[in-house]
């Protein structure tokens, strides 16, 4: 890293330390969530620093719509200042500090950040970027590592963020009930659709949107991108067509229960390429046996996993939203 | 050149800040959200082209398409509550 850079990583920094104490200090929670949005563009731009491009478009898809919408939607349903602090703040602090001195301390052992002779580096990074080329062939090397290499990982996590979709729910409910038991919302009054800019030139944005999605999508295999960053775009372009046209509107264009199936459909796709592999005589989640060529086995695989996650994070994602969105309307 | 752009980028990006912390408004911290988003997308692509590595600018991309999106969600908030102050008006009044 140039001197230049570093110059520019510790003044983005210094910027995030002081985001994040207004966060803290503020009992205004509306302003906690824009100081938020000012956070996550922060991270996003230090990661990018970094040069780690996947992790930043991550942060990017969930951070510039969708945590503002749904931090915006649980504020709708309480209240905007924050309770005084709890007591005890001597002991919260004294244990913060004890935990901070430790972690510190474990530190020491640990080898120098960004040191090339660390073990990590050693070993195992050079051997996915060798071998990248040779058994999957393909430019990004996050991806093989994400899809392939550590598949079982992002199966777990795919899992998690499955669990996390399905919690909200049982807490807030889908939304379903609410419309049934007669709290209809007026048509004419919801959403921004007497805003006559905001709608026009939100409904042209949404197909560019849409297909920036599906290209992070199916091109994340040769750039950054894939399918939880593609999930999360899809689920933007759906919640800024409910934000333009009303909640209704857009639970007839996508209704919940093609939420949930995507929901666990995505899961599914993922669970039946691992299971495809040990069918076809290979272990689970191994792509090479999916095709005569293994190193096409490996591209397919990866492409259907990838697939399976975009279609479980936009089903989550959009599903969080409509059951903020429709407590706060009842 | 592209350091002269980041610079001054970075410097607007700290002013942004200080009035999104200074507030005194809901609408200066909403606005100066807003600048900063754009500022980043600026950051970003000037960095890309710095680091060689033009195909970054996805990420560009993601941000100057749904950025405004947290915009939007923060007027449908105004709208609803000022709905929602408007039914409790006339209850009060009963």
């Amino acid at each position: 890293m140039s001197t230049i850079t570093l110059l520019f990583s510790i003044f983005l920094l210094t910027l995030l330390m002081i985001t994040t104490m207004a966060i803290v200090r503020t009992r205004n929670l509306f302003v906690a969530v824009m100081l938020m949005g000012i956070a996550s563009l922060l991270i996003a731009a230090s990661f990018f620093l970094l040069d780690a491009a996947d992790v930043a478009l991550t942060e990017a898809a969930v951070g510039a719509g969708i945590s503002t919408v749904l931090f915006l939607g649980a504020l709708a349903l309480t209240s905007e200042r924050e309770r005084s602090p709890s007591s005890l703040p001597l002991l919260s602090l004294g244990i913060v500090a004890i935990v901070a001195l430790i972690v510190i301390y474990a530190t020491f052992d640990q080898p120098p950040l960004g040191s090339p002779s660390a073990p990590v580096q050693a070993h195992l990074t050079p051997w996915y970027i060798e071998s990248t080329r040779e058994l999957i062939d393909i430019p990004n090397v996050v991806t093989a590592v994400l899809a392939s290499f550590r598949g079982y990982d992002t199966l777990g996590e795919v899992i998690v963020v499955f669990t996390a979709g399905v919690g909200v729910l049982f807490l807030l409910g889908t939304g379903a009930s609410a419309s049934a038991a007669g709290a209809p919302l007026s048509e004419d009054n919801a959403g921004l659709r007497h805003y006559l800019i905001p709608r026009i030139l939100g409904r042209l944005l949404i197909p560019f949107i849409l297909l920036l999605g599906f290209y992070v999508q199916f091109h994340g295999e040769y750039s950054p991108g894939g399918g939880f960053q593609a999930g999360a775009i899809v689920a933007a372009s759906i919640i800024l067509y409910s934000l333009l046209e009303g909640e209704q509107r857009a639970l007839l264009v996508i209704p919940q229960g093609v939420l949930l199936a995507m929901m666990v459909g995505g899961v599914l796709l993922y669970g039946a390429v691992g299971v495809a592999g040990l069918v076809l005589g290979g272990n689970f989640l191994d792509y090479s046996v999916l095709d005569s060529d293994p190193v096409k086995g490996q591209q397919w695989g990866i492409l259907l996993i990838e697939i399976g996650i975009g279609i479980t994070v936009a089903g989550v994602l959009i599903s969080i939203f409509h059951a903020f969105a429709s407590r706060g309307a009842a | 050149m592209y350091y002269a752009v980041i610079v001054a980028t970075l410097v607007t990006m700290a002013l942004a800040l200080l009035r999104a912390v200074r507030g005194p408004t809901v609408y200066d911290r909403v606005l100066a959200v807003n600048m900063f988003g754009t500022k980043t997308v600026l950051l970003l692509a000037a960095l890309a082209f710095v680091f060689g590595r033009p195909d970054f600018l996805d990420l560009v991309l993601v941000y100057a398409l749904i950025n405004f999106i947290g915009v939007f969600a923060v007027l449908e908030f105004f709208r609803n509550r000022a709905t929602r102050a408007g039914e409790r008006q006339p209850a009060q009044h009963e």
